[in-house]
């Protein structure tokens, strides 16, 4: 039988969306290995763990994200948010989102939209969407930002575009 | 020196499953797992961090998430060793304590959870009342009780200790058993000896042999310790000394050539391994063998 090389398959998520791998660091996708149990430890930078979101959620290389999780805490921070929020992710690990992100959509009645967001997809149960933050003590400069689901285990990814 | 509890970077690496370099990654941007590395020894890593760590990969969203609950695990031994003094429980301090040991080698142990859970409970409690006593005189149990498993004095080197310190319940006295229990893990031979004792102190001295001496400790005046300090350079002739614990004394103690350790003990012990192996050849011997007296070495010179 002929093997169809430029065929890949596709893994899918419960909505039938197609999920892709990436470094909760770099970002970069991951190389498929052979191995039956392969780390989850980014063979590109070694300084992430491989998580997974979909399609269209999953950051680019050059996209600053942050994982959360349902207590709201910061569990990742990319390279590229580090720079852009001049922040450590070594310092940031456990901290509230909201020492560092806040909602920035004038239309939104209160911040409680977007935790309560967060934490609904963090658990694993609502469709990616799309917010408006800034950081915090900043004024003036304000980003989209997508937001779904990722993981393993169950979070929530917030990419800032 | 290998034992069961540590793991080397090959095997620290191959247990979570990534490259050394990825572990020499991790340490420089997280500090974790750290390894201890002996001059001109390879890095060994604790088993007890390492599997601390691979346990957190597996259900983290990030290396420094993953680190961060490595090392909240790990500490738990000395919040459950305050816990169990503060509670004056004997056996659960003890399991505390062996408990650290499964994680960590002894000197992390002492260091990480012993030491930290004493302080805890002198700034709980201060340093004058029941809690600090019963804390402060198990601790100095359990240090002894390890000592007396520590390896035979085989590197052939010798270090006295004078003890300045006011008693055992002085926060300072751990710190001084926990350098002899370091040195004697070095095979160092070690013995301490109050700094206010005269009599017979050349005996002791010549029995010795000491390399280094450490005034250890800052409750007694340096009056008292200089004449000490002299007595035993009388009878050793001169020797280095080394001050532990005492800094806040150092610049009045009347002593030359004096080196300040550092107050952490296993930093002290490295310093003073350091100078006395630096000081003359060792005399490491075998177990069991002819123990080799300086003399020795040149009348078999001279035969040859």
């Amino acid at each position: 039988m002929r093997r169809l090389r430029a065929v890949r398959p596709v893994e899918v998520d419960k909505g039938g969306l197609e999920v892709v791998s990436f470094c909760g660091h770099c970002a970069m996708r991951p190389e498929p290995v052979a191995q039956a149990q392969p780390s989850r430890v980014c063979g590109h930078c070694g300084l992430g763990l491989v998580l997974q979101a979909t399609v269209d959620l999953a950051p680019r290389p050059d996209e600053p994200f942050l994982v959360i999780d349902t207590t709201l805490s910061v569990c990742a921070v990319s390279a590229a948010a580090e720079v852009l929020l001049g922040i450590d992710e070594t310092q940031a690990v456990n901290k509230h989102v909201a020492d560092f992100l806040v909602p920035a959509d004038a239309n939104a009645p209160s911040a409680e939209n977007l935790l309560a967001l967060l934490v609904e997809v963090a658990g694993g149960a609502g469709d990616s969407r799309t917010a408006v933050v800034r950081p915090r003590q900043e004024f003036g400069v304000r980003f989209r930002a997508r937001i779904g689901p990722c993981g393993p285990p169950h979070a929530a990814l917030l990419v800032l575009t | 020196m290998f034992s069961m509890g540590t793991l080397r970077t090959s095997e620290a690496a191959a247990l979570l499953r990534v490259g050394p370099e990825t572990l020499r990654a991790w340490e420089r941007r997280f500090g974790y797992p750290k390894p201890q590395s002996p001059p001109g020894d390879h890095r060994l890593y604790s088993h007890g961090e390492v599997v601390a760590l691979r346990d957190a990969l597996e259900q983290g969203l990030s290396i420094a998430a993953a680190v961060s609950r490595a090392r909240e695990a790990l500490s738990t031994d000395t919040s459950t060793l305050v816990g169990a003094l503060a509670g004056l429980e004997l056996d659960r301090a003890d399991s505390a304590m062996e408990s650290a040991l499964a994680l960590r080698p002894m000197e992390r142990s002492v260091e990480e959870v012993l030491l930290p859970a004493l302080g805890a409970i002198s700034d709980r409690y201060g340093t004058g009342g029941a809690p600090w006593a019963f804390a402060a005189r198990w601790a100095d149990g359990w240090l002894r009780r390890a000592k007396r498993l520590a390896p035979p004095p085989i590197r052939g080197r010798a270090i006295l200790v004078g003890d300045a310190t006011r008693d055992e319940l002085d926060p300072d006295a751990l710190a001084v058993r926990a350098l002899e229990l370091f040195c004697g893990r070095s095979c160092v031979r070690v013995m301490a000896l109050p700094v206010g004792v005269a009599s017979g102190l050349s005996d002791v001295v010549g029995s010795l042999s000491p390399d280094a001496v450490v005034i250890a400790g800052g409750h007694v005046p340096d009056d008292d310790v200089a004449l000490w300090a002299y007595r035993v350079r009388a009878a050793a002739g001169p020797l280095p000394m080394a001050l532990f614990r005492r800094s806040h004394r150092g610049a009045n103690v009347r002593t030359t050539g004096t080196r300040l350790l550092p107050d952490m003990p296993f930093g002290a012990q490295r310093e003073l391994l350091a100078l006395i192996d630096g000081r003359r050849p060792s005399r490491v011997r075998e177990i069991g063998a002819e123990p080799v007296r300086d003399g020795d070495h040149e009348h078999r010179e001279a035969q040859a």
